[in-house]
């Protein structure tokens, strides 16, 4: 029994030795990278200087076109996550203005996203490299229940998000494999149109009052930055669509856009608009907010 | 409690120092430890199966004692058939009862009735078909007088729901595991050394091998309708390599993981893909099943000696029995009557009893046929592996059918952001790698065993799939 309790050391010590290992060499790699994805975009950038910035999940990145804004003389980015949550966006918007980013105008939408305040795993997984190496995001994730797992053993991060941090990523940096997430501003245009009749059912969701957006708020105040949310289109059919209501009863600061634009053929799927019904959209916005002339705007 | 979870890496080490350390005085001690350890193991998926359990195993014990108390025929085969009955009347009710229904009812809408068919919604107990099959084996064993009955309740109990059994096999036999387990088990160092490395070679055929390959697989077979020829063959290939690595990395982290107790496991795969022809491919091939229905249903159907349409007729019965055994669906039948297909010929030309001797490898032109042998059995198997794998006869005649048809071979990009031919580096390098240990348990004992034990730890944490969890195929059986 001795032997093979010295055996079992053995094994741990070699287990131990390959996690901390892999971990080094994930951690240099993945973390030299600043083009692959929004999150390590702002956390390598400094000093970045916007007129407006769009923030919010996927209904922010496919329906928020900075090149209309743009074109009247307002530098924008669309910074809007596919599957993000509220909880990403808060940390986000921490490390902009940690990296000294001036932003005069933030567009957020908040919609569908208000009614939780759970992390989303695949955008988290974007922050995981960076865990140990900045404070923002190590007190951002410190009451995830998760967190001790996370952030003391070895290369669990990496295991846990490997569909997103793992060795295929890990590849695709050393290669430099291009992605498109940069592109248009950060604006992810979706250019299809599905056939057949759209719907959806949102009648379960539940506005909250969340934290997130609460601190969102805060920042944004602390920075002098104007802070301007919305909640964007669904498809017509649509079951449930009084949240929407119900989250103008609980923010009444948040506007409701959700009937801008209704007409199916401008919606890739029914929670979000193809490239044709986002510019309809952001020109509306933009209309709404903003003038002609860079220097005003309504809001 | 899955096996490749971290609970499973918890509870594992508990239980051994429990076993070795606490309650190591005896067997009894050591079977009781174990039993409450089962128990417990089995709870974790659902602890109303335990009662089913629990009546499993009182059934089988208690059967078991009255055929051999009783002298007189009749009793005999009233317990008898008492067990076969019970313990396949749950097993049908869990597992097939839907299925017989629905087909009949949907043989009736056929001929113009109107039948809504009585559905009954159940959760299908884990390890079922494999508990069951343990029980019945004794039980028939007993009856045939080949064992006596076993009387300790406490070593009958540990006989079914020994943990690293329980839920997937491998299909012990009373002749095999009740002799170990009536026996004080005294620590071996090199048993215990050789089950820690079955349980890493396990792990790395599980989340290296079986849940990469689930990952290109899926997405081929969800859209097998956009997909040409080169994906669809390669969605075959990995679906092939995905059910062999699930299937026997988990069969080698169960035996492994029974060594750590000192307890031997039946060998459930060896090297199947390596088979020269379709014969030794299923004398490879979850082995404990295969020769569970040689020995309780081929052989008490005649087997052999009733001449060459016997023979014919018993091969079809296991195989398509085997099939149904997978599953309640149509599939699971058709890809049992492909391989009892596959067998016919063999049959017919008395070849089904070829290479029964290891695979003894020389670059020459018997070498060349050798290679060429498991070429062919490794592309029938992978045919018929479409039908267990597709959702629907339809289904899998449109995969075959699209694979002939769309007959284009540049690389496709999946839907999950893959090339689909990516895989194939990874599934080479694993068949290199069988293939140099195919005489071994398991490859990493042996000469830089630690050297390759970091290499297997280092493949696990890095090219494992952790976060795209996969249950083991095998525990839907």
């Amino acid at each position: 029994m001795k032997l093979f309790l010295k055996k079992t050391l053995v094994f741990l010590f070699i287990l131990l030795a390959a996690a901390l290992l892999l971990d080094v060499i994930y951690t240099a790699i993945i973390s030299q990278s600043s083009e692959r994805n929004k999150v390590e975009n702002v956390i390598h950038s400094k000093n970045k200087k916007f007129d407006v910035v769009f923030m919010g999940t996927s209904r922010a990145n496919n329906h928020f076109v900075p090149e209309i804004f743009e074109k009247k003389g307002y530098k924008a980015f669309n910074y809007g996550m596919s599957g993000s949550h509220m909880f990403e966006t808060a940390l986000m918007l921490k490390l902009m203005m940690a990296n000294n980013y001036k932003i005069k105008n933030l567009i957020m939408e908040a919609d569908l996203s208000i009614c939780n305040e759970k992390r989303d795993e695949g955008t988290t997984a974007r922050f995981m490299p960076y865990i140990h190496g900045n404070e923002i995001i190590k007190n951002h994730y410190k009451n995830e229940s998760d967190f001790y797992q996370i952030y003391y053993i070895p290369f669990y991060r990496y295991i846990k998000f490997d569909n997103k941090i793992g060795f295929r990523e890990m590849y695709d940096v050393i290669t430099k494999k291009p992605t498109n997430t940069l592109y248009n501003k950060g604006y992810y245009p979706l250019l299809s149109n599905r056939k057949g009749k759209m719907n959806n059912d949102i009648s379960t969701l539940k506005p909250i009052r969340n934290k997130y957006y609460e601190e969102i708020k805060r920042i944004c105040k602390q920075n002098n930055i104007k802070l301007t949310v919305v909640m964007t289109p669904m498809c017509e059919n649509t079951k449930g669509l009084e949240y929407f209501e119900k989250v103008n009863e609980l923010y009444p600061e948040i506007h409701n856009f959700e009937n801008v634009v209704s007409d199916d053929k401008y919606f890739s799927s029914c929670g979000h608009l193809n490239d044709e019904g986002a510019k309809i959209y952001t020109n509306f916005i933009f209309n709404k907010f903003f003038d002609d002339s860079k220097s005003n705007t309504k809001i | 409690m899955f096996f490749n979870s971290l609970h499973f890496a918890a509870f594992l080490p508990i239980v051994f120092i429990l076993y070795w350390f606490v309650f190591n005085k005896n067997k009894s001690w050591q079977n009781s430890i174990l039993i409450v350890a089962s128990y417990y193991f089995y709870a974790c998926w659902d602890w109303r199966f335990l009662f089913l359990l629990v009546f499993s195993t009182l059934l089988d014990y208690f059967t078991g004692i009255m055929i051999e108390k009783n002298e007189t025929i009749s009793k005999r085969r009233f317990w008898f058939w008492l067990s076969i009955i019970v313990n396949l009347g749950f097993l049908g009710v869990f597992k097939y009862y839907n299925f017989f229904v629905t087909s009949f009812s949907d043989l009736l809408n056929g001929f113009g009735f109107k039948v809504n068919p009585l559905l009954i919604e159940v959760v299908l107990p884990v390890g079922i078909s494999f508990y069951t099959f343990h029980g019945l084996s004794y039980v028939i064993d007993i009856y045939y007088k080949r064992i006596k009955a076993e009387y300790n309740f406490v070593d009958y109990s540990l006989f079914v729901s020994y943990f690293p059994l329980l839920v997937a096999g491998p299909i012990e036999r009373a002749t095999h595991l009740l002799p170990q387990v009536k026996v004080k088990r005294e620590f071996s160092f090199e048993k215990a050394k050789e089950g820690v490395h079955q349980i890493i070679w396990g792990l790395v055929k599980k989340v290296v091998i079986a849940d990469s390959c689930a990952m290109y697989a899926n997405e081929v077979f969800n859209h097998q309708q956009d997909m040409n020829t080169l994906s669809l063959i390669l969605g075959a290939v990995y679906f092939a390599f995905q059910i062999y690595g699930d299937f026997s990395g988990y069969s080698d982290i169960a035996l492994g993981t029974s060594k750590l107790f000192g307890i031997d496991l039946l060998k459930n795969f060896n090297f199947p893909y390596f088979s020269r022809d379709i014969a030794e491919f299923w004398r490879r091939w979850h082995i404990s099943l295969s020769s569970w229905f040689r020995d309780y249903l081929y052989i008490p159907l005649g087997g052999s000696k009733g001449g060459k349409w016997m023979q014919l007729r018993n091969t079809f019965i296991i195989f398509l029995v085997s099939g149904f055994w997978h599953g309640a669906n149509w599939t699971f039948i058709a890809w049992g009557l492909i391989n009892a297909i596959y067998f016919l010929p063999l049959l017919l030309l008395n070849k089904n009893r070829h290479n029964l001797e290891d695979i003894d490898f020389k670059w020459n032109a018997e070498g060349l046929k050798t290679i060429i042998n498991i070429f062919l059995t490794f592309t029938i198997t992978t045919f018929a592996w479409i039908f267990f794998r597709a959702k629907s006869i339809t289904d899998a005649f449109a995969y075959i059918k699209n694979m002939f048809t769309n007959l284009k071979f540049d690389i496709q990009y999946l839907g999950n952001e893959r090339y689909a031919p990516e895989l194939l580096a990874l599934v080479g390098v694993f068949i290199i790698f069988e293939w140099f240990h195919k005489y071994k348990n398991e490859p990493i004992s042996g000469k830089y065993e630690n050297v390759k034990l970091l290499f297997c730890i280092m493949a696990i944490l890095a090219l494992g799939v952790f976060s795209d969890y996969k249950e083991f195929i095998y525990f839907q059986f």
